[in-house]
């Protein structure tokens, strides 16, 4: 096997949910050394498929009472031989066990500790309690994902969670390159509503400099100026009429193509068409002309037709055409596989980068709680058989 | 510990069109030397408004400015044979270069990775393109809004039966940079073990389908294909509701029992009453009239006071807030989120979006305004290349630069 980017960094990983998880999982990946610490029972439900076999898999796992004061110690002497604890409790959890910063520091002057809590450490709001969802309301991102009318329509799930997990796990990876570099370990305080509001981009810069209230974005271009540019209904599959075609028209070349493409309709050669200001300026009546056009199309043939000539144009894609049809996602072979317990399969969502020598790779599929004990407490720690089941009857450790 | 930067030493040479601007953002953030090489007249994203006081202007465009803070400008060429020399001696002295133009541009103009490679082993080449570097839709136009489409970011956004909506911001270039930014830095870490660098395909397709958490999981897991749901979450324990002053988010984790009493002493607890409620999996399954219920409670509450009110008893509730209101709110400007940064030849000072981390050691800083055209190319060509004022004449007079 290839070696790996991040073999020989160890991860002591208190996180939980999903931002937690996901900054640790893309660490795992790559080939850190993560060690869950957990408590059992975890939560009901397998947590090797789905959304749950995502975020864990590549881990290790083991079930420590920090409750108990031998679970504590545990968790400090893992540390000492950690390079990174992570965290997203938030600011007293840590600092109640002793695992904070300042407390490892002492015992470990390398120690990178990063704590994704949901508001950050310091500042009035440091107590609240969050999750993605009131993360993303809190930020704007709700009230502006919006139909015409402003009513809030979305987000359905977590999009702070996922901009957290990212965020948090970028953040470990510059703080161990200082480490590396200084051979100084520090402290990242991550709130994870702050790294939500740090990709809303250039939308904030417009309310400081121009003072500009802000709209849904709706299809208003926030990549470039576009006419035609939208999400137009096409022919059912199988079906199901919730099938979308994504459209964007920059330049006059891309115009010129786009219409022959559809077959030079008389409607396109009319003067209020002509250049992208006037079909930005006129762009209901040019969506309407587009929309008829699109429904009498199958969307992945329209598609195919429209990049054939260059012109921007994707499918809406919903779960199974990603999963299941792209043949382009397919060829890169993007999906993972991962082996359950009794044998069969599963896929998991694949690493979204490619590193021509030292790709990373899914190797494990999400651990059941406790099932490193042996392995963390025994190898790295040099417990033998007796304490560690010493651990077990005082109800240290679970088994 | 020093204060130039977690970063500092690194030396990228940003190529990138606006699509992967960010991620040289993020490393010049924390102290890489980045330098921006932008064609003669300008990046094309110093053409996207918004624009300052709405005065279309390469150097007013507020879209580059946000992608650009920190970094330095060299305009260049590429397409000369002398710009493209300029390139690869000044990759010769770089660790990182990324670029995100269509797959095989760089190598078209003889600066592949062939020759990036030949030319300095230990550099690493970081190609962000829609749909990366290999497979049958590699040569495909996107957008940001064509790549969350075929992401299937943007077919869960929105009400059902109803066209899908657009998230704010650009998220696909946003998600892309973000794993762009870590493969960069695991390349770096990659570099110390093998020894030399590598070239790193970052599609941005893959990149968005790993910033929405449960599309794929729940088509893998249960064949189910997730739906636009409106406000109400996937997961089922939050909606939006309206209140007297504009809308809140319900949240039916926490404890249950204070929400209960608080509901309760309100007169308008209805059923909520019952044990049943108690089971948070009960819950989920019966969201609707649960939410129901409490969208009655919450209306004659304003936002602020239904925030304080549930955060006191440690109800994961939030106010719907629109994003000017980040610029008053009280925990952001505690921490110091917002930073002022100076643009000197406008005589203005304008408040930035600051760091998404807060590092004790290395901390986020800014060092410089985002950089007029070509503002820093002699600087560079004599600092870098050791060129005299001669030469650089020379290559501004050819147009090279």
């Amino acid at each position: 096997m290839a070696p790996m980017p991040l073999e020989g960094i160890r991860v002591l990983d208190f996180t939980w949910v999903v931002a937690g998880p996901v900054a640790t999982r893309i660490l795992a990946d790559q080939g850190a050394e993560v060690i869950k610490l957990e408590r059992k029972p975890g939560p009901p439900g397998s947590r090797q498929i789905g959304l749950q076999g995502d975020l864990h898999r590549n881990k290790r796992s083991i079930a420590v009472n920090m409750s108990h004061p031998q679970g504590v110690e545990i968790a400090r002497r893992l540390a000492q031989i950690s390079n990174l604890v992570i965290d997203n409790f938030s600011a007293r959890v840590m600092r109640m066990w002793g695992m904070d910063f300042a407390s490892l520091s002492q015992v470990n002057p390398g120690i990178v500790c990063v704590s994704m809590s949901g508001l950050g450490h310091t500042g009035p709001r440091s107590s609240y309690v969050s999750y993605g969802p009131t993360l993303q309301a809190l930020g704007g991102y709700t009230m502006l994902m919006a139909e015409e009318s402003g009513e809030p329509s979305g987000f359905g799930y977590s999009y702070a969670d996922m901009s957290g997990g990212y965020t948090g796990a970028l953040a470990s990876l510059i703080a161990l390159w200082a480490r590396k570099r200084t051979g100084k370990g520090q402290f990242v305080d991550l709130s994870q509503f702050e790294a939500a509001i740090s990709v809303i981009g250039p939308a904030l810069l417009d309310i400081a400099a121009n003072r500009r209230e802000q709209t849904p974005p709706g299809w208003t271009c926030q990549e470039g100026p576009a006419a035609p540019h939208g999400a137009y209904r096409c022919r059912p599959r199988d079906g199901d009429d919730d099938r979308w075609l994504a459209i964007s028209v920059r330049t006059q070349a891309e115009w010129d193509r786009f219409v022959a493409a559809i077959g030079a309709p008389g409607w396109a050669a009319d003067a209020k068409f002509r250049t992208l200001y006037l079909r930005m300026r006129n762009r209901s009546e040019l969506d309407a002309h587009v929309a008829a056009w699109a429904a009498g199309q199958s969307a992945e043939t329209a598609m195919q037709l429209l990049q054939s000539v260059g012109v921007a144009a994707g499918l809406v894609a919903n779960g199974a055409d990603i999963c299941a049809r792209d043949p382009h996602l397919k060829a890169r072979n993007f999906w993972g596989t991962v082996t359950l317990p009794d044998g069969l399969t599963t896929h998991v969502t694949g690493i979204p980068m490619k590193l021509s020598a030292t790709p990373g790779a899914i190797r494990t599929v999400s651990p059941e709680i406790g099932s490193s004990n042996d392995y963390v407490l025994g190898e790295l720690l040099g417990l033998g058989r007796a304490e560690r089941d010493g651990l077990i009857a005082d109800g240290a450790v679970w088994p | 510990m020093n204060d130039d930067g977690a970063l500092a030493g690194l030396k990228v040479l940003d190529l990138t069109t606006a699509r992967g601007h960010l991620c040289g953002r993020i490393l010049a953030d924390m102290g890489a030397n980045v330098i921006k090489i932008e064609p003669r007249g300008g990046d094309a994203g110093r053409r996207f408004g918004p624009f300052l006081d709405d005065r279309p202007h390469p150097d007013r465009s507020l879209f580059f400015w946000f992608y650009n803070l920190n970094k330095r400008s060299l305009t260049l060429d590429l397409k000369n044979p002398r710009g493209r020399e300029i390139l690869l001696a000044l990759a010769r002295g770089a660790d990182l270069v990324i670029e995100s133009f269509a797959p095989g541009a760089i190598a078209e103009i003889g600066a592949g990775w062939k020759e990036l490679h030949a030319a300095n082993p230990a550099l690493i080449l970081l190609s962000i393109a829609p749909f990366g570097q290999t497979g049958p839709y590699r040569d495909f136009a996107a957008d940001d809004a064509i790549l969350t489409a075929m992401a299937g970011m943007l077919y869960v956004n929105g009400s059902p039966g109803r066209k899908p909506v657009r998230p704010l911001g650009p998220q696909a270039y946003h998600s892309s940079a973000y794993y762009a930014a870590i493969s960069a830095m695991c390349a770096l870490f990659a570099r110390d073990r093998i020894g030399h660098g590598q070239w790193i395909d970052l599609s941005m397709q893959e990149a968005t389908i790993s910033a929405v958490e449960h599309v794929a999981g729940g088509y893998f897991a249960e064949g189910r294909v997730e739906p636009r749901r409106g406000t109400l979450h996937w997961s089922r324990y939050f909606r939006v509701a309206r209140c007297r002053d504009g809308y809140v988010m319900h949240c039916s984790l926490g404890d249950w029992t204070s929400l209960v009493q608080w509901v309760a002493g309100d007169g308008k607890a209805r059923d909520l009453v019952n044990p049943e409620w108690e089971d948070v999996v009960y819950r989920a399954e019966h969201a609707e009239h649960l939410f129901d219920v409490l969208d009655e409670w919450v209306k004659d509450y304003s936002r602020d006071e239904l925030l304080e009110r549930a955060q006191m008893l440690r109800l994961p509730y939030a106010s719907v807030r629109r994003p000017e209101a980040l610029f008053e709110d009280e925990q952001l400007a505690a921490r110091g989120y917002f930073v002022e940064v100076e643009h000197p030849e406008l005589g203005r000072k304008i408040r930035y979006p600051g760091a998404p981390f807060l590092f004790n050691g290395t901390p986020w800083r800014v060092r410089r305004r985002p950089p007029l055209i070509g503002e820093h190319s002699e600087e560079i060509l004599r600092e870098e290349l050791g060129l005299d004022a001669a030469e650089i004449a020379t290559l501004a007079a050819e147009g090279v630069i």
